[in-house]
């Protein structure tokens, strides 16, 4: 067992290193870079070439590839992720706000989805082909059909007509004052969450068919809606485990795959962070936000691969 | 039945009872799968709105008209005009070409590409399996929106490139849902025999595990269509998308319509509407066709 | 749904009215009629955040907007002044200009005190001068190419300050008026000369407090401030907002009561609609204009013939009525912002190609020369840049005029950031370019224009030597009505018998702000008039 985590652990670097590599070469096919922007679009008629190089010099431009890219990966080791080439501040300082609040935000609506998925997919499968199924379908798929910006437009409209209701100008953390931190996100987890309790709660509904296809569940067919759920209990546990990982993947997800939400709602979260970088051809701070939610995604992953061991002892471990 | 048949309409009759049959089909499909049936119906009204938009759309989907700027749902303008006096409802029936065409071409080319990584993967096994997977995990790891954005600003905005850019995501996701399946036939004895036989690998890939892998390349196609619409409705309405004029429901939303939303609504909402309503019928479609087509009940 | 709708009708209906309203009320005087109120925190939104504190070095208002209030310039232009036209002194008290025109010799306030208590003198203008025009080796400057007249500073005793310059120049006063060139202490630079990048140090009507990254920055009144009697707020609060219609939420929901770049014609009538009497609208023209770069080196854009058909199939006067509605864009302007001291009256711009006022006659002659030229049913791509406002309406509107002449063009969108590397490139066959500036000088307005491998900004590709000589006559003709003759050439030359480049409308800017704001005047600038020394709250 401690060897398989450890070999499943040692796995996640080459991985890892792929994105690093892709994210550093994707970065610098991208025409325009950092120095160009800042001083040659705006009324930057008057810029000297001399100075162009000296800005550039001075971000680490004029490296050669493979000592930008050897820097950027001898930082990562020892666990110091540089400086943004648009402020020139730490990168932790840049991210340390918006990761807060993309955080929260990501486990909100994974609470939303997770409140929504496994109730209705239980519900669905216990009723399967009639009404309840059906509109429970039809009420999850509507979620995942429905644009998160339109509906996003759509609340925040909705919101400011009937209740005067706006959105807030900046975030509040969590820690410095929770009731308003709370009226700020609830309307987004709501709208992120329900968008993406689709996927769970399908996975619940086949799930729990799966485990009333067991034989001693259909002998108690007779017995009625609450004891089969009593019944399925144990079952569930094991059944469940592909609606986990979905939900913790989706979780991975939703921490840096909000852009357009956080637009509409003006969250100045991860999501948003990551066009401004690299709308700015910041390599530095685009470089390591991509890196970070690649590593929280292969993380989940490999925390899901655990449990699956832990859980479901009929997976054996290669 | 057909005894008495004369001779002049046996074309007929050939065909006859394949329709009869197809008709019955249909009958038991929507009896049996409710859900399924009401999202193929969407489907082909949406197809053949896009087929028949030259006559079904009341006006040219790029004509302006500055005296009739923002004017709201009228006897004249069913669904109104937008920020430079273009008929909404033409421009709703116009888009929904593009969205097909995207749609169709980003799902069928992802899942198409997804299945031959997937089953080569599997089937050559060992250390391109090993590569294989890992790239694959680099990809699906790596932010979406990084990864589209990237494709767009290399290769630039239109239609092709949009489709290019949502296709891409999609390859990793079928590839590894194929992969599994894939690897279970690889063990099955007539793989075995074929390649104890001396067959090439591209023959045996081709003729031996593809067709056994069509169910989860079918589910993940109607699951990857209904998503790559609403992909290429997000990416317009961030400006990576399809371009003005061309009428797209994600660029209708854009700008004007998010700006007006108070004062005009219906140039934000009835895009909104159609958006929504095309990915719910693609999404119904492929959700009972997992039902159907996917015993375990397992596919993402 | 049908009842939200249904309510959302009522609140349209109601939002379009203003619109005749606005326009009743406008301009407002704003200055002096009431007696300042001392006190409170005026809060405002900034669009995009400074990415370091060094004025001498960005490009953005997003530094503007929150850092100007801590520093002092020599001169700025007068913030009553609605054209953003005319200099006046800052930390300057007065200035001398020697007959010659090439000495120019500043008195200082005195009594002038930095933030930590020290005394500013010449030394420390004549350090930020020399760290903008003349940076040691080893620093840039982005400004440095624009004092290219200057030959020599110095600093005689500590109140006077003197520039020698290489030639006379009509735009000299205009030039030190740049909001940009913030007063640094001199010990400082000496010792970092990077030191301004990521502190803030000036002498300015507001100390800085805090700064957090991706929310909000904070400045509070400096008690001490050399103008006596000034600033009139405690403080004030920039809050970092990208998205503009959180920023117009901002104003609506009275928890900020301005933003200085502007807004759009949709947010200023809902805004209007729904607060009444606390909105006040304050507009003008705004010193931006987008323009239509034709590439000479690409067929058929090198013929006369074509470029001036592109130009006179537009109605501008139409897209003015029309987009003026829809975008930050309105008048119908020339090379110069219309108002100010050296722009051509209407009925003379009227003789323009592309500016008739019978655009059926314009768009037959544009029909008739590319016929000529071989050009009909041409087919183009036109490349604009990935921001949408005003850059998309305006596209949208260019393509359908050019449609209706029988041209086809599609519109290819290209990522903001990666735009001018395309636009340098040459590849494009025309493409939208952009002018801007902060402080309406011909000098700086019609630099654009000069040829390509004079100003490898020009994206035209052309070179064009009577254009050149007319730059530089214009600019260095002190004599007013003398310049004025050579601007109107040079604007002809450029937009009508040559047709080099294609002007679309000048952008308009739209301030709508709580009524409780005063002292702070509208100018055809969102870089100028941002130290609110002058600015107070009534309530």
């Amino acid at each position: 067992m401690g060897k398989y985590i450890l070999k499943r652990f040692l796995l996640m670097i080459p991985t890892l290193l792929g994105v690093a590599v892709l994210v550093f070469v994707l970065l610098r096919v991208v025409p325009g870079d950092v120095v160009e922007l800042r001083f040659m679009s705006g009324e930057g008629q008057f810029a000297d070439p001399q100075m162009l190089a000296m800005e550039r010099a001075k971000v680490g431009l004029d490296k050669p590839m493979w000592k930008q890219f050897l820097d950027w990966m001898w930082g990562i080791v020892r666990l110091d992720l540089g400086v943004s080439m648009w402020t020139g501040a730490p990168i932790t300082e840049e991210i340390k706000l918006r990761f807060a609040l993309s955080l929260q935000l990501a486990i909100m609506a994974t609470v939303v989805a997770t409140l929504l998925a496994i109730p209705l997919g239980i519900l669905a499968a216990l009723k399967q082909d009639t009404w309840v199924d059906y509109t429970v379908r039809v009420f999850s798929i509507a979620g995942l059909a429905m644009p998160s910006f339109w509906l996003g437009i759509l609340m925040i409209l909705g919101f400011l007509v009937i209740f005067k209701w706006l959105p807030p100008m900046v975030y509040t953390p969590l820690w410095v004052n929770p009731w308003q931190n709370l009226a700020q996100l609830i309307w987004p987890a709501l709208a992120v969450g329900y968008r993406y309790s689709a996927v769970a709660t399908r996975m619940t509904r086949s799930a729990m068919l799966e485990v009333l296809r067991e034989d001693y569940i259909r002998t108690a067919r007779a017995k009625g809606l609450w004891t089969k759920l009593i019944l399925t209990r144990h079952a569930l546990k094991n059944a469940m485990l592909p609606v986990l990982t979905v939900i913790a993947l989706e979780f991975a997800f939703l921490l840096g795959g909000l852009v357009v939400t956080e637009q509409v709602f003006n969250l100045n979260g991860l999501g948003m962070l990551f066009v401004q970088a690299i709308s700015h051809r910041d390599y530095t701070l685009t470089q390591s936000l991509v890196l970070l939610v690649a590593f929280v995604f292969i993380f989940v992953n490999f925390l899901m691969d655990l449990l699956y061991g832990r859980l479901d002892p009929r997976i054996r471990y290669r | 039945m057909a005894i008495n048949v004369p001779a002049e309409t046996i074309a007929e009759v050939s065909l006859a009872p394949a329709r009869r049959a197809w008709i019955a089909a249909a009958i038991k499909f929507t009896r049996q799968r409710p859900i399924g049936a009401l999202g193929a119906a969407i489907i082909l009204v949406m197809a053949a709105v896009a087929s028949l938009a030259g006559v079904l759309a009341p006006y040219d989907p790029l004509a302006t008209d500055y005296g009739g700027m923002l004017a709201p749902p009228s006897a004249t303008h069913w669904l109104g005009t937008d920020a430079f006096g273009r008929d909404v409802l033409s421009r709703i029936v116009y888009g929904s070409r593009t969205a097909l065409l995207v749609g169709f071409g980003a799902s069928v080319l992802g899942a198409t590409l997804g299945v031959f990584v997937g089953v080569a993967s599997a089937y050559f096994g060992g250390r391109v399996d090993l590569l294989v997977q890992r790239v694959m995990d680099i990809f699906l790891s790596f932010p979406l929106i990084v990864l589209a954005l990237a494709v767009v600003v290399i290769l630039g905005t239109g239609v092709l490139n949009v489709t290019l850019a949502i296709m891409v995501p999609m390859i990793p996701r079928c590839a590894l849902v194929v992969r599994s399946s894939a690897l279970a036939i690889r063990e099955m004895p007539y793989v075995e025999a074929a390649r104890a036989a001396g067959f090439g690998h591209a023959r045996i890939i081709f003729r031996h595990m593809l067709p056994n892998v069509m169910a989860p390349y079918l589910i993940m196609l109607t699951a990857f269509l209904g998503q790559a619409i609403l992909l290429e409705a997000s990416l317009s309405f961030l400006g990576l998308g399809v371009q003005e004029p061309t009428a797209a429901w994600g660029l209708m939303l854009r700008g004007a319509a998010v700006e007006f939303a108070e004062a005009a609504p219906w140039m934000a909402l009835f895009p909104g509407l159609a958006i929504s309503l095309g990915v719910f019928g693609f999404s119904l479609f492929g959700d009972s066709l997992r039902d159907a087509l996917d015993p375990k009940l397992r596919t993402l | 749904m049908a009842y939200l709708l249904s309510r959302l009708r009522g609140v349209g209906a109601l939002a379009f009215l203003p619109v005749l309203i606005v326009g009743v009320v406008l301009p407002s005087p704003v200055m002096g009629q009431d007696k300042p109120r001392y006190g409170g925190e005026l809060i405002f939104p900034v669009p995009s955040e400074p990415p370091s504190y060094d004025g001498h070095r960005e490009e953005t208002f997003g530094l503007i907007h929150p850092i100007a209030p801590f520093y002092n310039t020599l001169l700025r232009v007068d913030p009553r002044d609605p054209s953003g036209t005319k200099p006046i002194g800052d930390l300057a008290e007065s200035w001398t200009v020697a007959r010659d025109g090439l000495t120019y010799t500043f008195k200082l306030h005195k009594g002038v005190k930095f933030h930590d208590g020290s005394e500013m003198t010449s030394k420390d203008v004549k350090a930020s001068y020399d760290k903008i025009i003349f940076p040691p080796p080893g620093v840039g400057s982005s400004r440095k190419g624009q004092y290219e007249v200057v030959e020599a500073l110095e600093a005689p005793d500590p109140s006077t300050v003197r520039f020698h310059l290489k030639w006379p120049t009509a735009s000299f006063l205009a030039s030190l008026a740049s909001p940009w060139n913030f007063i640094y202490k001199a010990d400082i630079l000496v010792k970092d000369i990077h030191w301004y990048e990521t502190h803030v140090m000036g002498t300015g009507p507001f100390t800085f407090v805090e700064h957090v990254k991706g929310s909000h920055l904070v400045g509070k009144k400096n008690p001490t401030y050399w103008d006596k009697g000034k600033p009139y707020l405690d403080g004030f609060r920039a809050i970092f907002i990208s998205s503009s219609s959180a920023q117009v939420a901002a104003i609506r929901g009275e928890r900020a009561h301005i933003q200085f770049r502007g807004f759009g014609p949709a947010d200023r009538n809902s805004l209007k609609a729904s607060l009444g009497d606390k909105i006040t609208v304050q507009e003008s023209p705004w010193d931006c204009i987008l323009l239509g770069a034709i590439n000479h080196n690409k067929k058929p854009f090198d013929d006369k013939r074509v470029r001036r058909a592109l130009t006179l199939a537009l109605d501008r006067y139409e897209g003015s009525k029309a987009l003026s509605k829809i975008a930050i864009v309105k008048e119908v302007a020339g090379v110069q912002v219309p108002g100010t001291p050296y722009a051509t009256p209407p009925e003379e711009l009227a003789k323009l190609a592309g500016y008739g006022k019978d655009i059926n006659a314009a768009r037959d002659e544009a029909r008739y020369l590319l016929k000529e030229a071989g050009a009909e049913k041409l087919s183009f791509t036109f490349k604009n840049r990935g921001i949408p406002m005003p850059y998309e309406p305006l596209a949208i509107w260019m393509i359908d005029q050019w449609r209706r002449v029988g041209l086809n063009v599609k519109q290819e969108v290209i990522e903001a950031a990666a735009y001018y590397s395309v636009l340098r490139k040459g590849d494009f066959e025309v493409a939208m370019d952009f002018q801007c500036g902060y402080i309406v000088e011909p000098d700086l307005d019609i630099y654009k224009f000069i040829s390509t491998d004079k100003n490898p900004a020009n994206y035209g590709a052309y070179t064009d030597r009577v254009l050149d000589d007319l730059y530089v006559k214009q600019s260095r003709a002190t004599d007013y009505e003398e310049r004025k003759k050579y601007i109107r050439q040079f604007e002809k030359r450029v937009l009508d018998a040559e047709a080099h480049y294609l002007m679309t409308l000048q952008w308009h800017r739209i301030i709508p702000h709580s009524s409780k704001v005063k002292g702070w005047q509208i100018t055809p600038s969102h870089y100028l008039n941002n130290q609110l020394d002058a600015v107070w709250l009534s309530e």
